[in-house]
């Protein structure tokens, strides 16, 4: 049988459920709850099959209220998670608010974490990925990435690094029947204004 | 003369036959398996009872947290 398939606007992997998807679920049915979400870079890879360990799990969003976020960090507490940079969700928020990522790990544990990344309508890439979600599921489990040739491109444009560019080999081989030239032609100039 | 292949290459090969073959994603599972098991069991004895006193001293050591 084929490593994936696609059915309407999803992509179907034909794998089962590893403990790191479980990890990621527990921690987005928590998310969901309060926020749109959008998983960005090596999760995307390694959940489409890339052979690499990882100890983080990129999540970005849009900057949350602070009372909305309160409420949001609470319910992760009670449900098992814990925030490395605080208990408190004031101290907590004052990073996010900042613009600085925040990293929650199951209670007891260091790896895997969320690096949660929040981002302002300035980030324009991060917006406009945010706002174009390509769907993924696997078994029961059913998360957002960006468009792939946009996570590409990302990757080997920005990021750029040796396991960065292995990564987005793997999606430009793995997917190659369904990725489309004129996405990345409408993504390169997004992209580059990154880096500007 | 044949060309060595090199890291990416294997990727590509990696990514060509599991395009094919959805048994490959097993080796995978069994990787990720076994990362998250080698952190969790280094960790915990790392850090003791206390686990996130000890965490968060060390976050601030290797300057992942202020």
């Amino acid at each position: 049988m084929e490593g994936y398939k696609v059915e309407g606007d999803t992509i179907v992997l034909n794998r089962e459920l590893t403990s790191l998807d479980f990890f990621v679920k527990d921690f987005l049915s928590i998310l969901k709850k309060y926020s749109g979400y959008l998983i960005v870079s090596g999760f995307v890879s390694i959940s489409t099959g890339r052979t690499r360990g990882t100890e983080d799990i990129d999540i970005i969003l849009p900057v949350m209220e602070k009372k909305i976020f309160g409420q949001f960090f609470d319910d992760l507490q009670k449900n098992g998670f814990w925030c490395y940079q605080g208990d408190a969700s004031d101290e907590a928020y004052a990073y996010t608010k900042e613009l600085h990522s925040l990293r929650f790990a199951r209670v007891d544990e260091m790896f895997p974490n969320i690096e949660f990344i929040s981002f302002n309508e300035k980030k324009k890439a991060k917006l406009f990925e945010f706002l174009h979600p390509q769907k993924i599921r696997i078994k029961d489990f059913e998360f957002k990435i960006p468009p792939l040739e946009f996570e590409i491109l990302y990757k080997e444009i920005v990021l750029a690094g040796k396991k960065d560019l292995a990564d987005a080999m793997h999606l430009r081989t793995f997917f190659s029947e369904i990725l489309k030239e004129e996405k990345f032609k409408e993504y390169g100039p997004i992209i580059m204004g990154e880096i500007k | 003369m044949k060309k060595v292949m090199d890291d990416l290459d294997y990727v590509v090969l990696y990514a060509e036959k599991l395009k094919k073959n959805k048994d490959l994603f097993e080796q995978q599972k069994r990787l990720v398996e076994d990362q998250i098991k080698a952190s969790s069991s280094l960790f915990k004895n790392s850090f003791g009872k206390d686990f996130k006193k000890g965490a968060r001293k060390y976050l601030k050591e290797v300057g992942l947290t202020n």
